[in-house]
Parts: structure tokens; C-alpha cells; sequence
């Protein structure tokens, strides 16, 4: 091990404002170059639309952002998604009132969190592994419980609620405020934050410095689960059915947004506006691409460019080239 | 086609004695360090050259510069007659420059054929040739006269085999220029004799070696002349006959051991800890008392069982039987949470892989045992946050631009003094140092050692884990030695002589290498 002295680099205490900034103008530039370009883009109804759109990712999103901070996974969101809406779609037609069919659909996630952080610390079962075996078990349970149909949900009030604006902006982006303020305090404000950052560094620092890494990590996937729960009935509010089939690869999507947004797959580096400005990012480029007639396909590979070019010159950066 | 032994292994027929490199004002700086000063230095071909210094004396810089994994600052290299760049390991590899690591860089899943011949595989249309190499592999091996099969995995060798796999390897590519930095390390003594063996085997083929040691012993038995570097400077090059242990330890610290180990005496208080009879993994019937103001050293080879006790009584590990006394009350520590709530506080040997967040800023590092402190239940007061990163940056003089610097961004010293000053401002009764001053210069460790005066004279304990004799020698009020899991001595301060520590610590050792030899 090399025990010279180490170059001393400039302290980097403002790049994460600055990436954030870059993430934030390319968003702009997308937003003008389209309205240019286009002339539905600029449109009340189309923006409202981007904007639900993204929403649902963008909350995905910090959940996952929160895992990969820790050094870690969740590939299940997407089936967590999924199985939400049966959940609450289900609970609804049963009579239930709305406020408790939804308390119940977030501890399903937060049981789905709990169980993960249960199979990584106690098995000892890699993120990837346990997360991938509950991404296809969750879409199977969801299948069996609705036996492969589409529950169609019988409350106006419940549906009502993603159509509708408040101030003229979707219910579905406050729901992105509302969870991203809290997610933000806690990321960057709280101990637990820290803790997140601290144990996807250095699990063995953490520990021996007395951070209880276990329950840090049950808490990542926790939050990740419940973050994807919240999500599903929205989902189910937008698109008025539960199905456990909807939402396939979304997980893909969320990860990529936190990828865009600086969160490091390695682990120790993330924030709470770099997820949510990629879920924009990545809404907005659809959006576009189906107002301009690109043959949807094109979305898949531009989405994935994007994620080579972004975390290229993210990386670039961070080596301070 | 099959490629012979002969074709990888072409003696450099070189002139002896004639300059094959030239170092000319040879220079490295980072910014804020000057890791290597202007250097003026001819190796011979066909010579053993040690170099030899502190850690951080710019040991590692040069071999850096020589193998082109980094580029210099300023200066000249002249490879036998011709400037060189030296800019890309390939570029050091293709004019015959090789290194072979104190850590093993090769392939552990693949096999020990496969590693040596890694980039230079044998193959025809494309197909490798796995049994020709295996075969050709045994062939270098057996005629370098280690017992070792190529055909096994190499992750399933000892760390000491693979060793020599490594220095097998770097001598059939045509190498003239062979550098081994602290090759010994982790070898056995008959497998150092084989190594020996192998490099004055290379010197009679011509093959100029460069050998780093901190062993003074493993110098005067190979090499023909000595360098020492000091701080980055180039302090002397001395022909082995003409200089001796002392003459060298000399040049290499410019400092007396007084300066250096400065301890400070206290009256100590209350037992902060004790442990009666104690048993675990890997240790057994140990008890020891750390009163306040004094520290406890524990000497012994490694795996002698103290880092193991240490542990145990940090919640690590299950004690097996005995009991464990907190300010004379019996205590049960299950877990390193429960440690730290008691009060104590373990600074771990790998600072690397135990002791930092690297990734993370120094200030975050700082603070992580606290952050309970500096938080109300939930938010972090980010004003005492930063007070408290800055106070302890200040007092521990931690060399870092901002608190928002990388811990990964510090030099090994400094990140040391992070390790240890995290704890200072938790408030620990007691302390554990496990090789504290590993990869450490002197400078830091003479600030190490001041620190430790701090936290007696604040009423704390210590134990102090070492495997370098004179650190706890000097250092320790109560010193203790391990040896094969028990406690074999106690010794009051400097009241034994190194020998005696020497011989309690070693005796069986050497009765079990002896019988290897």
C-alpha cells in the first residue's frame, strides 16, 4: 500500500450544487429546444402530462437513490409498484375507506423493504439477488391474487385525485414535493443520512465508529419499498386499475434517473435533486420523442446513450480531468 | 509456436558494473507535497541496490516513477544511454523495467500458468494452449527450484507462494531492471531463502535489482550498495561493506529515539478496565488491568492473539470464559455498540479497510461517532458540525485544504490522525490503538505519540497493540507480551531489556522455523 503523501485535491464542496445546475440547464435547454420545435409541447395539457409522468419515476427514483447510496440494489421496485395497486385497488372495491386501503398499500412496501434488508443482513444474500428474486415472486403473488385480471377500482373520489391540480400544478408533482423535502432534510440534515453515506463507504469504518450498519440497511430498502408502495397508488389513482403487470421495468427507469442525477453505483455518493432531475430528464425525452414522431423504439436507445454519455462525463469530472 | 523456456527466459547478457540507469534530478511533486526531491542516482547492471527509509520517505514515489504508473515532474531518466520517458508501465515493461509488489497483483481465479503468462499467452489460431503453458510454467517454476504446481488456482497458495509466483513471473520477460519493494514481507523464512536464492541467481545473469526492505538484516545479507532516502531527499548511497546498522538507522531518522517516543508520566487513577481470565478465539486466560492515565502495551508476533483480545473486549467476538470488570463492575460487552456506549473507543490496523469512509469528507469522518451527539434525535446542527470538524482538524493539525476534503485525498498520515482523533472528541475512557502507526512517518508518529499524552492527561486509558518493539517499549507504563495466544510476561517501563521481549515473544516461533528450515 502506498504510503507517500497522497496529491491533495481541491476540496469539491460545491460540485454537487454544480452538477445539479448542469442536470437542471440541460433540462431547460431540452424544455426550449422542444417548444421550439414543437408546438403541443408547450401546451398546459402536455406539460401537466410530462410533469405526471415524471412524478411517478422521480419518487421511485429517491428511494432508490437511498439503496445505491449504501452500496446496494433494488431491482424490485417495479414489481412493488405493480403489486401495490392490486393492494389498494383490492382493498377499495372491498369497501375499505381510502385513507386505510392506502396506510396498508405503504406498509405492504414497507414489509417488501423490511423483508429485503432481513435477506441481505441476516442471509447474507446479495441486493442484487434477493431484490431480483422478489421482482419476479411479487408479479407472480400480484397474478395469483387477481388471477391475471385488471381490477377496475369503484371510487371517483380515488381517481379523481391524479387528474386534479392544485394552483395549477398535477396533484401527482406535489406528491414529488412532498416526498422530496422530507427525503432531502433527511438525506443530507439527519444522522440516518450520514449513516447512508458512511456504511456505502466503508461498512467495517462504520460499524467499528458505533453506526448500527444492520439497521441502516434495513432502513435503505425499507424506504426504497415504501417510496415504490406510495407510487403504486398513485399508479393506481392515474390509471384507475389494479394490475400487477403495470409498471414492468420501471425499476430500470428509476435507476437510471438516480444514475443521471450523480448517485454513484459504487456506493457513498447521491443526492435527494439529482434523482428528480433525472426522472424529469428521462420524462421529458419521451415526451418528446413521441411528440415528434420518433418511432417510440428510438426512446429505449436514447435513454440508454444518455446514461453512457452522462455517468462518462460525471466520472470524467470526478477524476478531476 | 511453443515458445521454450529458453525464448522467455533470455539472459540479459549485460557488462557488469556498467551503468544501465540514471536517475538526473529525478523530481515529484503533488500538489502540496514534494514527495521526491531532485534525486541523482546510477545503478549498475548486475547490482543489488537497497533503498531503504521511513514510510512516506518517497520509497513508493520512485518505484512509481521507475515502472511509469506515474509521470514525473521534473528530471531526467537515462536508460542505458538514452533519455527515457518512462510515461506508461508499457513503455517501463517493454525496455525491461519490472516490479514485483509487497501485495500480490495478479489474477487470484486464475491459475498460476495462466498468471504467468498473462498478455504473453501462448496460443495457435487463437486457441489457447493451456497445456503447453502449464507445462512450460512448471519448467520456470522447477528450475527456479520453488516446489510449487503450476496447474492449481493461484488464490489457493499462500499469500508467500504467490509471492514468488510474482518474482517468477517478472523474470521471464526479459527483465534487466527488477524492482521488489517489500518483498518479505509476508514470506516464511525458508520461503525468503528461495527468494534469495532466486535474486542472486538474477544478479549473476546481469539483472540490476533494486531491493526495498525495512528489514536492516534482509540489506546487509543481499545487497551490494545501500541508498537511504529521508524525507523525500536522496541522504546517501553507502557500498554495504563500508557502513553498518546504526550508521544507516541514522541517516534514516536524523532524530534520537528520545525525540521521537515522547512519554509523558502520570500518577495513575482507577481500574478503567479489567479483564479476569479472559478466553476467547485465539486467546486464553488473559487478565490485565488499564487504570486511568497509563498505557497498557501488548507486544507479540501477529496472530500471537492480541488484536483477537482486544476485539473481544470491544464486543467483537464472544468471550469464551472470564469476566469482563467497566470501573470494577461486571460488565457483558456483546456488541461494538455496547463498547462504545461503556466508553471505549478502537482505532483498527487497517486504516483502509477499517478505519475510514475514503470516498467521504474528512470532516464526515471526523464527526461519525458523534453525530448522535451533534443531531437532536433527527436533524444534525450543521453549525456544530463544521466547529467540531474544524476544532479537531486544528488540534490534531490534520494537513487537509478544507473539511470538505476527501479523506481519500490525505496522506496516509494524515488519514491516521483521523483514524485516531474521530474518538477525541467522544470522550472515551478508553482507548485501543491497533498499530497505530503503521505507513506512518516519523514526524506523525512523534504527533501520534503527543496525542496519546493528551488522552491520558485527560484521565483516559490506553492499550497500545505494536508489533515494532521500540514503540511500545518506550511507550508503555505496563507491557505485555503475547505469545501463541496466552500471556507469557508483564513488564513494568523499560524494565526489561529488548531482548528479553524479543525472546518471550518469539521462543516458540523459532523453535517451529527452525524445525521448517
Amino acid at each position: 500500500m502506498s504510503t507517500e503523501a497522497i496529491a491533495v485535491e481541491k476540496p469539491k464542496r460545491n460540485y454537487n450544487v454544480l452538477f445539479g445546475l448542469t442536470l437542471l440547464a440541460l433540462l431547460v435547454l431540452l424544455w426550449i429546444v422542444l417548444s421550439v420545435a414543437t408546438p403541443s409541447f408547450a401546451s398546459g395539457n402536455n406539460l401537466a402530462n410530462l410533469l405526471r409522468q415524471g412524478s411517478m419515476i422521480a419518487i421511485m427514483a429517491v428511494g432508490q437513490t437511498f439503496v445505491i447510496i449504501t452500496g446496494g440494489i433494488d431491482l424490485s421496485v417495479g414489481a412493488v409498484v405493480g403489486f401495490a395497486t392490486v393492494v389498494v385497488a383490492m382493498m377499495i372495491n372491498a369497501g375499505f375507506p381510502i385513507w386505510l386501503a392506502i396506510l396498508v398499500t405503504l406498509l405492504v412496501g414497507v414489509a417488501i423493504g423490511m423483508f429485503h434488508g432481513f435477506g441481505i443482513v441476516k442471509m447474507g444474500l446479495p441486493p442484487f439477488i434477493i431484490t431480483l428474486a422478489t421482482l419476479t415472486s411479487l408479479r407472480g403473488i400480484g397474478l395469483l391474487m387477481t388471477n391475471g385480471n385488471s381490477i377496475n377500482i369503484n371510487s371517483d373520489t380515488f381517481t379523481a385525485f391524479s387528474r386534479n391540480s392544485f394552483i395549477g400544478i398535477p396533484n401527482l408533482f406535489w406528491m414529488v414535493i412532498l416526498v422530496g423535502i422530507p427525503a432531502y432534510i433527511f438525506l443530507h440534515h439527519s444522522r440516518w443520512g450520514r449513516y447512508l453515506f458512511s456504511v456505502g463507504s466503508n461498512a467495517e469504518a462504520s460499524r467499528l465508529s458505533g453506526v448500527n450498519v444492520q439497521r441502516t440497511i434495513y432502513m435503505a430498502y425499507t424506504l426504497s419499498g415504501l417510496c415504490a408502495a406510495f407510487v403504486g397508488v398513485l399508479l393506481a389513482a392515474r390509471i384507475g386499475i389494479g394490475n400487477p403487470t403495470q409498471a414492468e421495468g420501471w425499476e430500470l427507469q428509476a435507476i437510471a434517473s438516480s444514475v443521471i442525477g450523480g448517485t454513484s453505483l459504487f456506493g457513498a455518493v447521491g443526492s435527494v435533486h439529482g434523482p428528480l432531475l433525472g426522472a424529469f430528464i428521462l420524462a421529458t425525452i419521451n415526451n418528446g420523442a413521441n411528440l415528434l414522431n420518433v418511432n417510440s423504439f428510438w426512446q429505449r436507445i436514447i435513454t440508454g446513450a444518455l446514461i453512457i454519455i452522462i455517468v462518462y462525463f460525471d466520472g470524467l469530472r470526478r477524476r478531476g480531468k | 509456436m511453443t515458445s521454450t523456456a529458453q525464448d522467455l527466459h533470455p539472459a540479459p547478457v549485460l557488462e557488469p558494473g556498467r551503468t544501465i540507469l540514471e536517475l538526473r534530478g529525478l523530481e515529484k511533486r503533488y500538489p502540496g507535497t514534494h514527495a521526491l526531491k531532485p534525486v541523482n542516482l546510477a545503478f549498475k547492471s548486475g547490482e543489488i541496490h537497497a533503498i531503504v527509509g521511513e514510510n512516506g520517505a518517497g520509497k513508493s514515489t520512485l518505484i512509481k516513477l521507475l515502472t511509469g504508473v506515474m509521470p514525473r515532474t521534473s528530471g531526467e531518466v537515462i536508460w542505458e544511454g538514452q533519455p527515457a520517458a518512462l510515461a506508461t508501465p508499457h513503455e517501463a515493461m517493454a525496455l525491461g523495467i519490472n516490479a514485483v509488489h509487497q501485495e500480490v497483483v495478479l489474477c487470484r481465479h486464475l491459475t498460476v500458468a495462466a498468471n504467468m503468462f498473462l498478455g504473453e499467452e501462448n496460443s495457435r489460431f487463437g486457441i489457447l494452449q493451456q497445456r503447453a503453458m502449464v507445462k512450460e510454467a512448471q519448467k520456470i517454476i522447477d528450475d527456479l527450484g520453488f516446489d510449487l504446481p503450476a496447474h492449481v488456482t493461484l488464490g489457493d497458495l499462500t499469500i508467500g507462494q504467490q509471492q514468488l509466483i510474482a518474482a517468477a513471473r517478472a523474470t521471464v520477460r526479459g527483465t534487466k531492471f527488477l524492482i521488489f519493494d517489500e518483498p518479505t514481507a509476508y514470506l516464511t523464512r525458508k520461503e525468503a531463502d528461495q527468494l534469495f536464492t532466486l535474486i542472486r541467481r538474477l544478479k549473476t545473469e546481469g539483472v540490476t535489482i533494486i531491493y526495498i526492505s525495512h528489514r536492516m538484516e534482509e540489506v546487509f545479507e543481499l545487497a551490494d550498495r545501500v541508498s537511504v532516502l529521508r524525507d523525500g531527499t536522496l541522504v546517501g548511497t553507502r557500498n554495504i561493506a563500508e557502513t553498518n546498522d546504526a550508521e544507516l538507522v541514522k541517516m534514516m531518522i536524523n532524530r534520537s529515539i528520545e525525540q521521537v517516543y515522547h512519554k509523558e508520566h502520570f500518577t495513575p487513577g482507577a481500574a478503567i478496565i479489567e479483564a479476569r481470565n479472559l478466553s476467547g478465539k485465539g486467546f486464553e486466560n488473559v487478565s490485565m488491568t488499564v487504570r486511568a492515565g497509563e498505557i497498557v502495551g501488548l507486544y507479540g508476533l501477529i496472530g500471537a492473539g492480541r488484536s483477537e483480545f482486544v476485539t473481544t473486549l470491544y464486543g467483537r467476538h464472544r468471550k469464551s470464559a472470564g469476566q469482563i470488570l467497566w470501573e470494577g463492575k461486571p460488565v457483558q460487552v456483546n456488541s461494538e455498540h455496547d463498547a462504545i456506549k461503556l466508553g471505549m473507543a478502537l482505532a483498527p490496523e487497517s486504516r483502509r479497510d477499517q478505519g475510514l469512509c475514503l470516498n467521504l469528507p474528512v470532516g464526515l469522518n471526523l464527526n461519525l461517532p458523534i453525530y448522535k451527539r451533534i443531531s437532536n434525535n433527527l436533524l444534525i446542527s450543521s453549525a456544530q458540525e463544521k466547529t467540531q470538524a474544524d476544532r479537531q482538524i486544528a488540534d490534531l493539525r490534520i494537513k487537509t485544504p478544507t473539511r470538505g476534503a476527501l479523506a481519500s485525498s490525505l496522506s496516509g498520515g494524515n488519514q491516521q490522525k483521523i483514524v485516531i482523533g474521530k474518538w477525541l472528541a467522544h470522550g472515551a475512557k478508553l482507548f485501543i490503538f491497533d498499530e497505530p502507526t503503521v505507513g506512518v512517518d516519523v514526524g506523525t508518529k512523534a504527533e501520534i505519540y503527543r496525542l496519546f499524552g493528551a488522552l491520558l492527561s485527560k484521565g483516559a486509558g490506553i492499550i497500545l497493540i505494536s508489533s515494532y518493539l521500540p514503540e511500545v517499549y518506550e511507550l508503555a507504563d505496563t507491557l505485555h507480551v503475547f505469545r501463541r495466544g496466552k500471556l507469557v510476561a508483564s513488564h513494568g517501563f523499560r524494565a526489561a531489556s529488548h531482548e528479553d521481549v524479543l525472546t518471550q515473544a518469539l521462543a516458540e516461533k523459532q523453535e517451529k522455523l527452525g524445525g521448517q528450515i
